[in-house]
């Protein structure tokens, strides 16, 4: 199995079947009490098992796809954990707590990520724009890719164009397959750039709407 | 019955009453022509007519002075109706004619509406709010199966709408092609399935009971719609002569409440539990359910995950951990659900596409509780019963009527170190609501200045014009990412009403419409985001809240789309490899895009849109609030983000 980029732990969790009522994208235990050990963490990474599938550096196996560095914000990480969509099994926070589970998010976020194929064209932004609607991509992830509770936000993109070209043809989650067959690389390509050209969104502090 | 001194009308009126009462109408052969003089035909009138007392003068009688409708307005007056929502319809022109003038068009008061649907939604919405139901007045065949998927969906809600069905029942007496198209054997056949109880009276005094027992019925939970046929002849003959109708007295069921035994056995789980959790959709069937279930999550320092079929919980509560479901499920070790629909949904989840799967969500050894009236009643052809979930204790009981007991039975139980361990864990919870609301608002800003305007930024900019009033919401926020349950403060039964119940799409305007009608005179500010492809279905609701004169506060969320299937078809087109450019055929409202705005003005409502740019938002809302604030419904027509 190819190696995946560790955004696919984030669509795995993101994604949601329009025809079932989509949770919150991303769940938000409680705090951990202190920031994470990049020591404590790569011990518990191992004790815990997640070294079987994930491989030593969280670099991915067969079995599980790359989480380092991980992809997602550290909450949605231990959401995801506690309750995984894709094969994952959940793992309560019985067998690993929110503390442990931040030390590991800092042991995979100190590793260096594994080479990934460079993309055979750089992408049109303004074709990638129109393909975005036109192959349905924006009925899930809304017009500007910002995330709905049918698709997470992937404007911007938080993962690298191999691990999007590797996901969506195979996705794990609730999204529908975008084949070969139906889209292109260069096509996927053009998307990405189009996607790449929106910023990344503002802190909630500084929206007074949302601080009433 | 005496002869009038006076014909009422001219000899070749339109109108002849047969002496003993019976009524015949005639109607024109098929094409719309106005309706022909009755005749008699070969079959006679069922009843003798009464001797005529001078013989020089006309043996026709004209004239009623007490119809069977007058007393049938009698009985439904005892139930005190505030309103009766309808579409006009000669199967009950008589009981139309006794509720107006004899009824004084007071208790009920005759709101009309341009469809069945959108009368029985308007119960649906109304009773939601006022804990009551509305009086629905339809022909009972035509008018029946347009109202039935409303029907169908406030079965779905368990809410109670009263439905009475006019129908020509008896075949002698049918003149004309409307009469026998319009009549049916067994008018409640097509609803039976997703009515609770239906009835078909052959008597005035059959009516009372009937009448009097399907409100008794309709109000015991699990509370649902009720259907009461009214024989058009049983209108409009006269009340009998020295008859002695009664209308019987109302007295109501106490709702069904958990065995105490179970109750006991239900608090021992919930105060040993370690991580118990509270799931409800439905529980709050009045503002006592609220402070309930509060009290209990608040006595055992419980996680409360609100499904929102009601407003159960408030949102900024600290034990809310909605937001935060599914990791809470996981960690769960007992699970009670109070008047949980979907039980099964809750601790299972869903896998593959093609060939999917499921798994449960729960860790090994969790218990499992239910608590819910729909054990004592469910059929079985429509399926809303839902997925069969296996439970460790199943109460079949009201859950709003069970927890007080269940709440003594928990205060009983608890010892000290349980306390103390309660209040470390509502420590825990409380941090983990903060963050899943932050968590909320940081995910708002995605998209917050784009255009077509984002949800997120359309539900905040209502929020800040709304927060300081008497608020609320009547619609569903499924379709804008529950924004508002996650971003607003909500804290009152009556600022959310939940959803449609069986999904039918349709239920949205006149459902708001019905809810904003009985808010009116509590003085709140009813709001409602509506869907464009709800509103379509029959739109003719918005003149109705302006004839009304009925307060509503519209949010058009316009995506031009049948959204869902919009994402359904595609997910086919992606499965199949093809077409995936192609799923906008058939599911699309564009070419042209409606223009909500002014198909609201042309039905009398203010209109103002369409609204593209976030900017422009505030100052909108607060012109149609104004308007709303004057005691009439506004549009604006906001073109939004697809979800």
């Amino acid at each position: 199995m190819a190696r995946w980029n560790s955004v696919v732990v984030a669509l795995m969790l993101m994604a949601a079947c329009p025809c079932v009522e989509a949770q919150n994208s991303a769940e938000k235990p409680s705090a951990p009490k202190t920031a994470g050990s990049v020591e404590n963490g790569k011990r518990y990474f191992a004790s815990a098992g997640c070294i079987t599938c994930h491989g030593p550096q969280g670099h991915g196996t067969a079995l599980a796809p790359q989480i380092s560095p991980p992809p997602l914000e550290l909450q949605a990480v231990i959401g995801y954990v506690r309750q995984p969509t894709g094969k994952m099994p959940a793992i309560p926070s019985s067998t690993v707590s929110d503390q442990e589970l931040t030390d590991i998010y800092a042991f995979l976020k100190s590793i260096t990520p594994a080479a990934e194929a460079a993309p055979t064209a750089a992408g049109d932004a303004a074709n990638g724009k129109k393909l975005f609607s036109a192959y349905g991509c924006y009925e899930c992830h809304d017009r500007q890719g910002q995330g709905a509770s049918t698709g997470p936000r992937i404007g911007p993109p938080r993962i690298s164009l191999a691990a999007v070209l590797h996901y969506v043809r195979a996705p794990t989650g609730q999204m529908p397959p975008y084949t070969a067959k139906v889209v292109s690389d260069q096509d996927l390509a053009d998307i990405y750039a189009f996607l790449s050209s929106f910023p990344p969104p503002v802190p909630s502090t500084s929206i007074p709407l949302l601080n009433p | 019955m005496g002869r009038p001194e006076n014909d009422s009308v001219d000899r070749r009126s339109f109108l002849k009453v047969a002496a003993a009462g019976t009524a015949a109408l005639v109607t024109s052969p098929a094409g719309g022509a106005p309706p022909e003089l009755p005749h008699r035909n070969a079959s006679a009138p069922i009843l003798p007519k009464p001797p005529v007392a001078d013989a020089g003068a006309s043996a026709e009688v004209l004239t009623v002075d007490r119809p069977g409708s007058d007393f049938m307005v009698d009985v439904l007056k005892s139930l005190d109706f505030e309103y009766l929502c309808a579409n006009p319809g000669n199967s009950y022109r008589s009981l139309h004619e006794s509720l107006i003038n004899y009824g004084g068009n007071k208790a009920p008061e005759f709101i009309t509406c341009c469809h069945e649907e959108s009368s029985v939604a308007m119960g649906h919405g109304y009773a939601k709010i006022e804990g009551k139901p509305l009086l629905v007045c339809v022909h009972g065949t035509v008018g029946l199966q347009h109202a039935s998927m409303a029907i169908y969906d406030a079965f779905c809600d368990r809410v109670p709408v009263y439905i009475v069905l006019g129908n020509f029942s008896d075949a002698g007496v049918r003149y004309g092609q409307v009469d026998w198209t319009h009549a049916a054997q067994d008018p409640a056949a097509m609803i039976r399935d997703f009515v609770k109880w239906d009835d078909n009276p052959l008597s005035l005094q059959g009516f009372a009971e009937a009448g009097v027992r399907a409100y008794k019925i309709a109000m015991t939970p699990p509370t649902m719609p009720v259907a009461l046929v009214a024989g058009r002849e049983l209108q409009e003959r006269p009340i009998p002569e020295n008859s002695n109708l009664t209308v019987p007295r109302l007295v109501m069921t106490s709702p069904p409440a958990g065995d105490p035994g179970a109750v006991s056995e239900v608090a021992r789980l919930l105060v040993a539990a370690e991580n118990p959790v509270l799931v409800t959709d439905r529980v709050a069937r009045t503002p006592a359910g609220l402070a309930g279930l509060i009290e209990l999550a608040e006595v055992l320092q419980a996680s409360v995950i609100d499904r929102n079929g009601r407003m159960n919980f408030p949102t900024r509560h600290p034990l809310n951990q909605t937001e935060r479901a599914e990791a809470t499920i996981a960690d769960a070790d007992v699970i009670a659900g109070l008047e949980l629909t979907d039980f099964w949904s809750s601790v299972n989840s869903v896998h593959g596409q093609v060939w999917p799967e499921s798994r449960p969500t729960t860790k090994p050894g969790a218990k499992l509780i239910s608590i819910t009236a729909n054990d004592l009643y469910m059929k079985s052809n429509y399926q809303d019963f839902q997925r069969y979930q296996p439970m460790d204790i199943a109460i079949a009981a009201d859950g709003e009527a069970t927890l007080p007991s269940l709440v003594e039975a928990v205060k009983l139980q608890i010892t000290g170190d349980r306390k103390r361990l309660f209040a470390d864990r509502g420590v825990k919870l409380a941090k983990g609501h903060q963050q899943a609301m932050q968590q909320s608002r940081d995910l708002a800003t995605s998209g917050w200045d784009a255009s077509p305007i984002s949800t997120a930024r359309m539900s905040a900019e209502l929020w800040a014009q709304i927060k300081d009033e008497d608020w609320s919401l009547v619609s569903n926020c499924k379709f804008v990412n529950r924004w508002p349950l996650r971003l607003w403060s909500f804290d009152k039964h009556y600022q959310y009403i939940g959803n449609e119940g069986g999904y039918g799409i349709g239920y949205g305007a006149p459902a708001a419409v019905g809810a904003a009608l009985a808010n009116r005179k509590h003085g709140r500010l009813t709001v409602a985001i509506q869907n464009d492809g709800d509103l379509m279905f029959a739109p003719g609701v918005l003149w109705t809240a302006a004839h009304s004169r009925i307060p509503l506060l519209i949010i058009m969320h316009n995506n031009r789309a049948y959204h869902q299937e919009l994402m359904q078809v595609q997910i086919m087109a992606n499965q199949h490899s093809r077409g995936i450019t192609r799923a906008t055929l058939g599911t699309t409202l564009v070419d042209p895009p409606i223009d909500y705005s002014k198909l609201a003005q042309s039905m009398g409502v203010h209109g103002e849109g369409p609204i593209s740019d976030p900017q422009d938002l505030a100052p909108a809302i607060k012109r149609a609030i104004e308007v709303v604030k004057g005691g009439d419904p506004a549009l604006v027509d906001v073109l939004t983000q697809p979800r």
